[in-house]
């Protein structure tokens, strides 16, 4: 019997191994190669080495789309995080009716952003667009370059919050509630309960959202496509918003491959942060 | 002892009116948040049911009289409609779950229970492609399925994805391990082969954690856009997400029209989620304790 068990393994991995080397592994290793070429959508090739990297970041054309990417995730994950922590807060005291609310607010996260971009455009519109009508104003949300970068970062906010406050859920039914019972006997109220147990206590759940949600905005592209396309003057253009444009606006497949490899490291080096931190985790168990 | 009796003496005396006051706080943050959730779905469905003639005449805030199909019906009905979308966007999905559950469920087992040459390498190798994002390998992906002459096919669509996936296997190893190896001896002993083990022991003692999966895979695909937006071209294998998109840039002031094409590409899940609600809070508890 278990002379036949490697091939059994063997057998039973070989499809999802085929899938991991075809279009996991050889891409990542393709995309790397191409980089190195001008390479356009209609098969001309030629070797360039590093110049799709040089000319990038010469013309800043990557700068640009990291600084996007970073301060659109600045806003965006620490909105979150926090909106979320305060719903969950409220949630988690399982009050008549907020089952209901615990579910609507988890709505946005199972629809596709590229919809939710598409509805969020029509409500940001100038003239006909529902948010200016209430308000009684005329600003052009998604085409000022000042405002369409948070704009665009307040729809991801309202997408992530509800599915962001789940997690918090989960990690405060895991504190016990004798410890709030200590902190309440000894006259704590509910800001310092917050303040000095609530997001102390929370950390792991902080921490694993922190990295998931900055991984997730770091690769952003179909609600930015639905509302912006990366304009007004690309200040909108996220890092995936540069790599589409590149390769399938621009016809310029080398040029689109050296971002993603640069998009690529730089998840590495946050994963690899991630697993680092991750060692350090506390308990519950405050005894 | 006596010290905390003292303390809490003044907070009993007002507790009434902390609770009535706490409660208020609780209810309008929930309040806050239902309306800020649903207010542009809303505003999205009434518009999908105002006729073109009301929208332009009292705006994206009318209630619409009387409610009208023809948005949908137009929708439906035309050539480049979303029939077509939404039928390509189901068989997908469908041959994307059926392909990913089998061939991540027999890769799990095998990693978990199996002991083979090269297994642990292999799975820290699935680990790190964990890393890889789908818009690093679009460009690669692309130049690799046109090559192979699958462009704008409904093989190129759904090949990526359909052998497996290694957030599936991870979460399933994980689970498949604490299968008690006295049940699986006990099977082996009657003479059971892997496939009948996997149908009979494996597959129904991890039913909450495949549901789950199942529920992550469905929302994924039916939501992916960019890969189906660059791999096909023109209306033959265009699924929902493109189609929607699609439609907004051809019908740019037509809004009551796209958002009926909104509410048909999201509808499908807000009923999933609402159905499946619990199995959703638990997948997130699945998510943290990896």
């Amino acid at each position: 019997m278990n002379s036949r068990r490697p091939l059994v393994g063997w057998l039973l991995i070989a499809p999802s191994l085929i899938g991991v080397t075809c279009f996991l592994i050889l891409p990542v290793v393709l995309a790397f190669v191409v980089s190195l070429f001008r390479w356009d959508l209609y098969g001309s090739r030629r070797f360039l080495g590093l110049d799709n990297y040089v000319s990038l970041l010469s013309d800043g054309a990557l700068v640009n789309s990291l600084l996007v990417t970073a301060i659109f995730t600045l806003i965006s994950v620490p909105v979150s995080l926090a909106i979320g922590l305060v719903l969950a807060t409220q949630l988690v005291r399982a009050l008549p009716g907020s089952a209901i609310v615990r579910v609507i607010v988890v709505i946005p996260w199972v629809c596709a952003p590229l919809a939710l971009g598409v509805v969020w455009k029509w409500i940001f519109q100038p003239s006909v667009g529902a948010l200016n009508q209430i308000l009684g104003v005329r600003i052009e949300w998604l085409t000022d370059p000042s405002l369409a970068l948070p704009a665009v970062a307040f729809v991801a906010i309202w997408q992530n919050v509800g599915y962001i406050s789940l997690f918090f859920q989960a990690g405060l039914t895991r504190i016990p509630g004798s410890i709030y019972e200590a902190a309440r006997i000894d006259g704590a109220g509910p800001a310092q309960q917050l303040w000095h147990m609530t997001i102390p206590l929370l950390r792991p759940t902080t921490f694993f959202l922190a990295v998931t949600q900055v991984v997730a905005s770091f690769q952003v592209f179909d609600m930015v496509y639905a509302l912006t396309g990366g304009g007004p003057q690309h200040r909108t253009e996220v890092i995936a918003s540069l790599i589409y444009n590149e390769a399938f606006g621009a016809s310029r497949l080398g040029r689109a491959s050296a971002v993603a490899v640069i998009l690529f490291l730089l998840l590495v080096v946050i994963t690899v942060i991630q697993q680092r931190w991750f060692s350090k985790r506390i308990t519950y168990d405050m005894s | 002892m006596t010290a905390h009796t003292a303390r809490r003496r003044p907070l009993t005396g007002s507790l009434p009116a902390r609770r009535v006051l706490g409660h208020g706080a609780t209810y309008l943050v929930l309040l806050a948040a239902a309306v800020l959730t649903l207010g542009p779905f809303l505003f999205s469905v009434m518009t999908a049911f105002t006729s073109t003639t009301q929208f332009a005449q009292q705006g994206p805030l009318s209630i619409p009289s009387p409610p009208v199909l023809d948005s949908f019906v137009g929708l439906l009905t035309s050539a480049d409609g979303f029939v077509t979308p939404v039928a390509v966007t189901v068989q997908m999905v469908a041959v994307i779950l059926v392909g990913q559950m089998v061939f991540s469920v027999l890769a799990a087992y095998a990693f978990a229970q199996l002991r083979f040459p090269g297994r642990d390498l292999l799975f820290w190798v699935y680990i790190a492609t964990l890393m890889v994002p789908q818009v690093v390998v679009v460009v690669p992906l692309y130049l690799m399925l046109s090559e192979m002459g699958l462009r704008n096919t409904f093989w190129a669509l759904v090949l990526p994805f359909v052998l497996g996936s290694p957030y599936a296997i991870f979460l399933l190893r994980e689970n498949f391990r604490g299968i008690p190896s006295e049940l699986m001896d006990a099977m082996r002993i009657d003479g059971a082969g892997t496939l009948r083990l996997l149908r009979h022991l494996v597959v129904p003692l991890n039913r909450p954690i495949i549901v789950t999966l199942v529920l992550i895979t469905v929302v994924t695909h039916w939501n992916s856009f960019m890969w189906p937006m660059v791999i096909t071209s023109g209306p033959e294998w265009r699924v929902i997400t493109v189609a929607t998109s699609a439609l907004q840039s051809q019908y740019n002031n037509n809004w009551t029209l796209v958002m009926a094409g909104t509410t048909l590409a999201m509808l499908p899940l807000v009923i999933l989620m609402v159905i499946f609600q619990k199995q959703i809070t638990r997948s997130v508890g699945e998510a943290t304790l990896r």
